[in-house]
């Protein structure tokens, strides 16, 4: 026995060796969405700069907002799909970093307000008032669309924080489980990613006589890829513009599916300044 | 005359009001094999252990409950008698591996006492008897020139008692043992020590005294 | 005690808030009967990410252990024991994940930190209750650490290598628990499972869980644990550690300095006004109602985890049960007391929605578990007079009268324990301390969740030295290794 254990865990040991790859390009992406599949849906993306760069890119999955912000800025990662909010705090943590690439959505990007069929709501154009009392359920503590957006408009509204307009406040986690949360009547209401709404719409995932859209919030600037601006200096001079070339570039729609974007467009950090001064306005941003 | 070691004079000991030794006087000179007799309960062991504590504890010591180390090898437990003469690092050495050199040194030691294929054996899987010739074994390896022992042999079965009883008297010049087995403690001493209820009741040479002689002792 | 826990009940929100939990309970149920154990990416790394942080955080924490229980009666080694290790390892991981980012060191150290405090404790109890018979008869001449090697140690050895065993048990479980935060164990793609409901994929990881946990005899020989740390040095990923010495510095010297004194320049009148307004906004708002919610989850918690015994503790009882019976019990508590109470909270939470509830049951049914095997245990060795009564009668007039200072031991031993668990569940969206501390993080405001990690642990120093007083003054003795 005991020897097959020596033969045994020396053998996992052997395959098992995580390699340490010198200057390896790494990215991460905000878990904001299905988090299963994470890893195979955002590799093929690793593979495809890899081809692009020709340098080897690796993508490691996060599992909070948070810790992509705190990766990035302890350059564990060069690159990250973050959202307008975590952006805007990963930049300014990290002096030098830009924003390169935003999706063709993000300049216009949108939260849907979402309630349960047994409340009766309807879709309006109006901020539904009616919605205090009830139960809320949030996305992700640091998400844009699922956290900053919303409770600006209900702060806007109400003049209240979100503890006092509604009977209970959660957060979700993600846009996926906020719409699953709302549709089974766990919350009443919820704030979603509108992209995400969509994407799970038109995969079957959301039964409409259960949950709706009951309000859609004007457009903000949302997610994009920010880089840190050391990469140049530690992987070779033009790299960040050749990264910002590669991800403009990306057409395959299957690539794209993970994000889920139609096409990246270039962008700036000045396109986020709407989101500072929300952020700054309710406290998420010091 | 040879030179006082140890003495008591005029010693009281009480527990709970009760006294276990009363008014006890006594000097043991250098060189004496002492036995000390009477019942169980009569004293023994509180003035051995008075004894004990009136010496610098530099005397080899044979406790009624051994006071081995019971995960330990009886090789271990051997060289414990020992511990002081060596820094912290050799100590540790021979713990985890025995050093040839102290192998060499115990073994004999183990071999008198018959416990020679029992080196290495946790003491706590020996009988008895094995367990008491062990403390005898560290008493002996310590090299004092005074052995004190509380009954070390009263497990040991009669053959080796006598081994080991010579044992001890050939390696200390004075030897101090109480002794509930009076055939044993006359053969192997030349004074005897009769305690009755905490009084010392007798005191003398045992040249020519007989067993009978002690019957007293275990009268009510 | 018992009137804290009653008004706790009457503060407490318990409700259950889906609308259809039964949809769900018949979900959850199909997908534990039919594991599947290949829709997880990358599982066979979580398993061995899973055993080898275990390894290598017990063996460190057993090394920084043993050297601060030699150093235990020291009042400020104590001291500082006492709380390093009142700090939760989710916690402490919450704050390494800032320091070295998703490193291999973050996994070892968040155990390494809080095992060391528990090491030293319990390792300076048992070298306090070695025998030592034989210091009699060495010489007053022998040093101190030969002393210590010979006649401490080698009776002290054994009790440590049965708890460090114990210890690698419960290192496996939080091992795996840190994949909730983002490490790369078997919680990693659990949570996630649970969270989007694929059972199927939950089911098989908790069974490779179970499986671990229940082998661990088999391959845990004390001989093969330099091999094993050899291996797991060998196997964690270490590749993204690149752990910058800035990093750190900028993390004590910036990051969790409070934001009054970080933003002004020099320190004058204003910044401490603005400090003191700061520091009363943070308690008031969050510090307050978190260690209520807290206090209150813990005592609702503990009575339900009493109450949950004096029922489980017959079901693996010879006095009660035949067989066939016990083994079942066996199995049931198996199950419950090794499963984290991290994943039980988590799993009821997605049934009854995000109120106390979950939490309450899932901390009472671990600790009523545990608590229930032990006293399980220890009815086996009483006799029973010939003439005694048998099932409920033998269980009122009997068994629970002669058990009842022993159940109230361990229950007060517990007591610290579910405290602890409580704060750690305001992760999952229960407004505990923890809630707060993980809201902290997300906000990435350090300087506010380090003050509410350490008053986290604050309460928690108090209430084990409040359950310590009352088992002084009630006379109440256990073995604490066995906990």
């Amino acid at each position: 026995m005991l020897r097959f254990l020596v033969g045994f865990f020396l053998i996992i040991s052997v395959i098992h060796t995580e390699q340490v790859f010198a200057n390896t390009f790494v990215f991460t992406a905000i878990p904001d969405e299905d988090e299963s599949k994470l890893r195979s849906r955002f590799d093929k993306v690793a593979t495809y700069l890899t081809n692009q760069l020709a340098i080897e890119v690796k993508y490691i999955p996060v599992k909070s907002y948070g810790a992509a912000v705190t990766a990035f800025r302890n350059n564990q990662v060069q690159l990250a799909w973050f959202g307008g909010l975590s952006g805007v705090r990963a930049r300014a943590l990290v002096s030098g970093s830009t924003a390169i690439a935003q999706g063709v959505e993000d300049p216009n990007f949108q939260t849907y307000f979402i309630a349960h069929s047994s409340t009766g709501l309807k879709k309006s154009s109006n901020f539904p008032i009616i919605i205090a009392g009830k139960t809320f359920t949030f996305g992700s503590k640091g998400s844009t669309s699922g956290r900053l957006m919303p409770e600006f408009y209900i702060r806007k509204h109400f003049s209240k924080s979100p503890n006092k307009v509604f009977s209970r406040v959660g957060f979700s986690g993600n846009h996926s489980r906020t719409i699953s949360l709302v549709q089974s009547g766990a919350f009443q209401i919820g704030a979603t990613n509108f992209q995400v709404w969509k994407k799970d719409l038109a995969a079957g995932k959301i039964d409409t006589s259960k949950v709706s859209v009951i309000w859609e919030t004007p457009s903000y600037p949302d997610y994009n890829w920010t880089i840190r601006g050391d990469v140049d200096k530690n992987f070779g001079s033009g790299l960040i513009e050749r990264v910002k070339t590669a991800l403009l570039n990306l057409k395959d729609p299957d690539l794209l599916a993970s994000f889920p974007r139609k096409g990246f467009i270039p962008a700036s950090n000045a396109d986020f300044r709407p989101i500072v001064t929300v952020g700054k306005q309710i406290g998420l941003i010091e | 005359m040879e030179k006082t070691l140890f003495s008591l004079e005029k010693t009281t000991i009480q527990y709970n009001g009760h006294a276990i030794l009363s008014d006890i006087s006594l000097r043991i000179e250098e060189g004496s094999k002492i036995a000390l007799v009477g019942q169980s309960g009569a004293g023994k062991s509180t003035l051995l252990t008075q004894l004990y504590e009136a010496s610098n504890r530099d005397v080899a010591l044979v406790p009624q409950e051994l006071g081995l180390v019971r995960n330990l090898s009886v090789f271990h437990n051997i060289y414990m008698g020992r511990l002081n003469r060596h820094g912290a690092f050799y100590n540790i050495l021979n713990l985890i591996k025995p050093t040839q050199k102290e192998l060499i040194n115990v073994r004999p030691v183990a071999e008198k006492l018959g416990l020679a294929d029992k080196l290495f054996a946790p003491v706590q899987e020996l009988s008895g008897g094995q367990q008491q010739r062990t403390a005898v074994g560290r008493a002996i390896f310590k090299g004092s020139p005074v052995f004190f022992g509380d009954e070390p042999v009263s497990a040991v079965d009669e053959h080796q008692s006598h081994t080991v009883l010579s044992t001890i008297m050939k390696s200390h010049k004075t030897v101090i043992l109480s002794m509930h087995d009076v055939k044993l403690a006359l053969h192997y001493s030349d004074r005897v020590i009769g305690l009755k209820n905490g009084v010392k009741v007798l005191d003398e040479s045992t040249r020519g005294m007989k067993t009978s002689d002690l019957d007293d002792l275990y009268q009510e | 005690m018992l009137a804290v826990s009653v008004i706790s009940w009457i503060y407490a929100d318990i409700e259950i808030i889906t609308q259809d939990p039964w949809n769900e309970v018949m979900r959850m149920v199909t997908g534990i009967v039919t594991p599947d154990f290949l829709e997880t990416d990358n599982l066979i790394t979580a398993i061995v990410n899973t055993i080898a942080f275990a390894i290598l955080g017990v063996a460190f924490g057993n090394f920084l252990g043993f050297f601060l229980a030699l150093a235990f009666h020291i009042r400020l080694v104590r001291a500082g024991c006492a709380f390093i290790r009142a700090i939760h390892e989710l916690f402490w991981a919450l704050v390494f994940l800032q320091v070295f980012g998703l490193s291999a060191l973050t996994g070892i150290l968040a155990l390494a930190i809080p095992y060391s405090g528990i090491f030293a404790k319990v390792y300076a109890e048992i070298l306090e209750e070695a025998d030592t018979t034989s210091l009699k008869t060495i010489s007053q001449s022998t040093g101190r650490i030969s002393i210590f090697v010979f006649v401490r140690l080698p009776d002290a050895w054994i009790h440590f290598k049965t708890y460090s065993l114990y210890r690698l048990e419960c290192g496996l479980r939080s091992s795996a628990i840190l994949g909730f935060v983002g490490l790369p164990t078997l919680g990693f793609h659990l949570e996630t499972a649970f969270a989007e409901g694929k059972y199927s994929e939950a089911s098989a990881i908790l069974i490779i869980f179970f499986l671990i946990i229940a082998t661990i005899r088999k391959w845990s020989h004390a001989k093969l644990v330099p091999l094993y740390i050899v291996v797991s040095l060998m196997v964690i990923p270490w590749g993204l550690s690149d752990i910058s010495i800035t990093n750190v510095i900028r993390f004590f010297t910036e990051d969790i300095v409070p934001h009054p004194f970080r933003v002004s320049g020099p320190i004058d009148m204003i910044t401490f006004a603005s400090f003191f307004a700061w520091i009363t906004t943070l308690f008031m708002d969050q510090a307050l109602p978190g260690i209520i919610a807290t206090i209150i989850l813990t005592q609702i918690a503990l009575v339900g985890a009493g109450a949950l015994t004096l029922i489980f503790f017959p079901l693996i009882s010879p006095k009660f049960f035949g067989f066939f019976g016990r083994t079942l019990g066996h199995i049931f508590l198996v199950i419950t007391r090794s499963t984290p109470e991290y994943i039980l909270a988590l799993i009821f939470l997605l049934l009854w929605g995000p109120s106390m509830l979950p939490a309450v049951i899932a901390l009472a049914l671990h600790n009523g578990a545990i608590i229930g095997h032990l006293m399980g245990r220890y009815t086996e060795s009483m006799v029973l007079r010939p003439d005694a009564p048998k099932g409920i009668n033998l269980y009122a007039y009997d068994i629970l009268p002669k058990i009842y200072r022993q159940f109230l031991a361990f229950l007060f031993y517990r007591w610290e324990v579910i405290m602890r668990e409580t704060a750690i569940l305001g992760i999952l969206g229960i407004t505990t301390l923890g809630f707060y501390i993980d809201s902290a993080f997300a906000d990435l405001r350090y300087d506010r969740a380090i003050l509410l990690i350490i008053i986290t642990a604050i309460l928690n120093l108090g209430i084990d030295v409040m359950s310590r007083t009352i088992r002084a003054r009630l006379r109440l003795r256990t073995r604490v290794d066995l906990l």
